[in-house]
């Protein structure tokens, strides 16, 4: 009966809206934690670029749980999705679930978060690309000395791909003795007041010797910061990524070096330009962008869409507001005058 | 008198209380060693007392839900909230310039904290819907709130003036402000210890023992403090702000469960509701006033990590329930009901951050000291149920 009533609204709406409609695809994203600022703005750009290509969104959030995810995605692939896309909480455990939709015929993408799976499509910013440039920028400011290394959540693949990007750059230059690891902290669940604690305890430990803190994102920078600031640490380089409205601020005030932005706008609308190319049949493979992702361990070859992150420091920042992500009043709220150039006038 | 009779002489309670006192002493001793002298400088006690002090407050207030039998699952959540709320009033809603902004968002999260309080007191005491679920519930509600209300933004900077609550740069007392403090502190709390000793609450050897390690534990806490320079300058710290505002609750509170009736009503109603109830205590109410008090030191909590942070963020507090449970529970809060001691709880929650901080000054990994800090939660327990049994 339900299916009766769909196909005949489906059917209406190809009349009114043309050829395009006979396309409409449902498209279901199973969320790995939606409670972050950043997921609300991939949602919205998702949506928007979809409903402009004709198709229809449905979205879980599994709160952080894989057992929750896997039943999301059950209950996604009842719904009748014809596209899937998965944030995956634990990119390990979630793959039974992403074999049962491929099973069913559904094509899955891994959005942001890698999933190792042959049949697998991965579009996102890619976190081994978020900690090189991460270590680029403080290097460019601070190319050798004692580095501090907070790092996310430890059950995360996500923190483990930024911290492989991050010693892929300062790797070498630890070998050879430039640089020097002087401490490193995983950071339960990416929270910035335990980030806070363990930068204060390792302020405790290594003192004034600290040169740089290689932070992995702006949370947790943001305390890193506060840390630092009781301990009169002022200027240090210091790492993040995301694009944090209150992490911008910083950059202003000169108490963070950068951060690594990923518009997710631009990601929401290529995972939903993937899913339009999916419901219309085209090869994926032969898209601009393509390429593949091989894991020699797994023996896993897999088609990647990765997108690089913009590095932000407080050279750029105009570009953020150009870009609508934060508004000048935002980025300038509290800056003494003469900190920077982007909020004099 | 030989030590063994010394100890026997001593009541339970005083026993758990020393025992305490001496396995932080030890600890701290310890990762001394280990970390090569960092763990008696300056800047880590400093940084240990305000890193305990959020979850010590909330001790404060779990003791007293669990010595009623209740238990509370939602104050990372309630912390949260109220953080959010102060967060969101403070640097979006009102004018950043103005005087009273952070005198009124203050004020504004403390009334939130309370009146989720008694909210969920009254689910408990009146509607009778047991606290683990009313609590559990208000773990999600909360969370949840939070998240609705901020779309997942982080808020900061917060107002100059909002800052003296977290313990940083503008949140001490000061050298001379803190050894007049220290002294009245001392003054009361020798006091207090002697009033026991005179109407026989208290044995001499407790006396003698509490009240050595506590002037000593005062004068040495105080020095360390004032010792720990402020950046480019030779003026030291002093008392954190955070850890003056948990005596301050501490000591309230405990005036109120040692000598006002209400107090002994909390016991009561933990040890046996029944007889509580047959004997005229007013079992609902009681329930009702702790659950309120531990929304509101909740929404003290949340001021203090705000503050602390300069940031309002929407997983503030995650997973803060099970460490403000784990320090009750080390104290000897038992969660039968009708046994806890606040002093206890506030001790708890130092042995446990003192674990944590000593670990991450000597490299240890973040997985493995959850590890140890999970036995030491069932050690402290399988301790005291052997020292339950044998008196």
């Amino acid at each position: 009966m339900k299916k009766k009533a769909k196909t005949l609204i489906l059917s209406a709406l190809a009349v009114a809206t043309g050829a395009q409609a006979l396309l409409a695809a449902t498209v279901g994203v199973s969320w790995a934690r939606f409670q972050e600022e950043r997921w609300v703005t991939d949602e919205k750009a998702l949506e928007e670029r979809l409903e402009e290509l004709g198709h229809r969104l449905l979205t879980a959030d599994a709160r952080g749980s894989s057992t929750r995810q896997a039943a999301d995605i059950e209950g996604l692939l009842a719904r009748g999705v014809d596209v899937l896309l998965v944030v995956g909480h634990d990119t390990q455990a979630v793959i039974p679930a992403v074999q049962r939709a491929l099973d069913d015929g559904v094509p899955v993408i891994a959005y942001e978060r890698q999933i190792k799976h042959p049949d697998v499509t991965y579009v996102g910013f890619d976190p081994v690309l978020v900690g090189r440039a991460q270590a680029r920028a403080l290097l460019e400011v601070q190319p050798d000395g004692n580095y501090v290394l907070i790092k996310g959540g430890q059950q995360d693949q996500y923190a483990h791909g930024t911290y492989q990007g991050q010693m892929d750059e300062i790797g070498p230059l630890v070998e050879d003795g430039t640089i020097d690891i002087i401490a490193e902290q995983w950071t339960t669940d990416w929270k910035p007041e335990v980030a806070q604690a363990n930068m204060e305890n390792i302020i405790t430990a290594q003192g004034d010797r600290i040169d740089a803190v290689l932070c992995s994102n702006d949370g947790m920078a943001s305390g890193v910061v506060a840390a630092m600031e009781q301990a009169g640490l002022v200027g240090l380089p210091l790492s993040g990524q995301d694009g944090d409205v209150a992490a911008v601020n910083r950059i202003a005030r000169g108490s963070q070096t950068m951060t690594a932005w990923k518009d997710v706008r631009v990601l929401g609308r290529r995972a939903a330009d993937l899913a339009d190319a999916i419901a219309k049949g085209k090869d994926l493979a032969s898209l601009p962008g393509a390429t593949t992702f091989t894991d020699e361990e797994l023996g896993i070859e897999q088609l990647a869409f990765p997108l690089d992150p913009t590095t932000i420091t407080a050279n750029n920042l105009e570009l953020m507001i150009e870009a609508g992500w934060v508004t000048r009043e935002q980025v300038c709220r509290g800056v003494p005058p003469g900190t920077a150039e982007i909020c004099e006038s | 008198m030989s030590w063994h009779d010394v100890l026997r002489t001593l009541d339970p309670r005083h026993k758990r209380l020393l025992a305490l006192g001496a396995s932080l002493v030890v600890i701290w001793v310890v990762f001394d060693l280990l970390s090569g002298g960092l763990f008696f400088s300056p800047r880590n006690f400093y940084n240990l007392a305000v890193q305990s002090s959020t979850v010590a407050l909330l001790t404060v207030g779990m003791v007293l839900v669990i010595i009623t039998r209740n238990i509370d699952l939602s104050v990372g959540s309630v912390l949260g909230l109220t953080g959010m709320v102060i967060a969101i009033l403070q640097i979006e809603v009102f004018p950043a310039a103005a005087g009273w902004n952070w005198p009124l968002t203050l004020a504004i999260g403390l009334i939130a904290g309370t009146l989720i309080g008694l909210w969920q007191g009254f689910l408990v005491a009146y509607v009778g819907i047991p606290s683990f679920v009313v609590t559990l519930a208000g773990l999600l509600i909360f969370r949840g709130l939070t998240f609705e209300i901020s779309q997942g933004q982080t808020f900061s900077p917060f107002q100059a003036g909002y800052r003296i609550f977290g313990g940083g740069q503008q949140g001490s007392l000061g050298e001379a402000a803190s050894w007049i403090v220290g002294g009245v502190a001392l003054v009361v709390l020798l006091g207090a210890l002697a009033r026991r000793l005179r109407s026989g609450e208290a044995s001499l050897p407790f006396t003698l023992l509490g009240g050595l390690f506590a002037s000593a534990l005062t004068l040495f806490m105080i020095y360390q403090f004032n010792a720990y320079d402020r950046p480019r300058t030779d003026l030291g710290y002093g008392i954190p702000s955070p850890l003056l505002l948990l005596t301050l609750a501490a000591t309230w509170i405990g005036l109120f469960v040692n000598r006002a009736p209400v107090g002994r009503h909390v016991y009561a109603v933990g040890q046996n509701l029944e007889a509580a109830r047959l004997v005229g205590v007013p079992v609902r109410r009681v329930v009702l006033k702790v659950f309120a008090l531990m929304g509101l030191l909740c929404a003290v909590g949340a001021v203090i990590t705000t503050s602390r942070l300069n940031a309002g963020t929407t997983n503030l507090g995650t997973l803060l329930e099970l460490n403000v449970i784990a320090a009750a529970v080390i104290g000897g809060a038992s969660l039968d009901g009708g046994r806890g001691s606040i002093l206890g709880g506030i001790l708890g929650a130092f042995v446990i951050q003192s674990l944590d901080t000593g670990m991450v000054l000597i490299g240890v990994s973040s997985s493995l000291r959850q590890i140890l800090i999970g036995f030491v939660l069932i050690g402290a327990v399988w301790v005291d149920r052997i020292a339950v049994r044998r008196s």
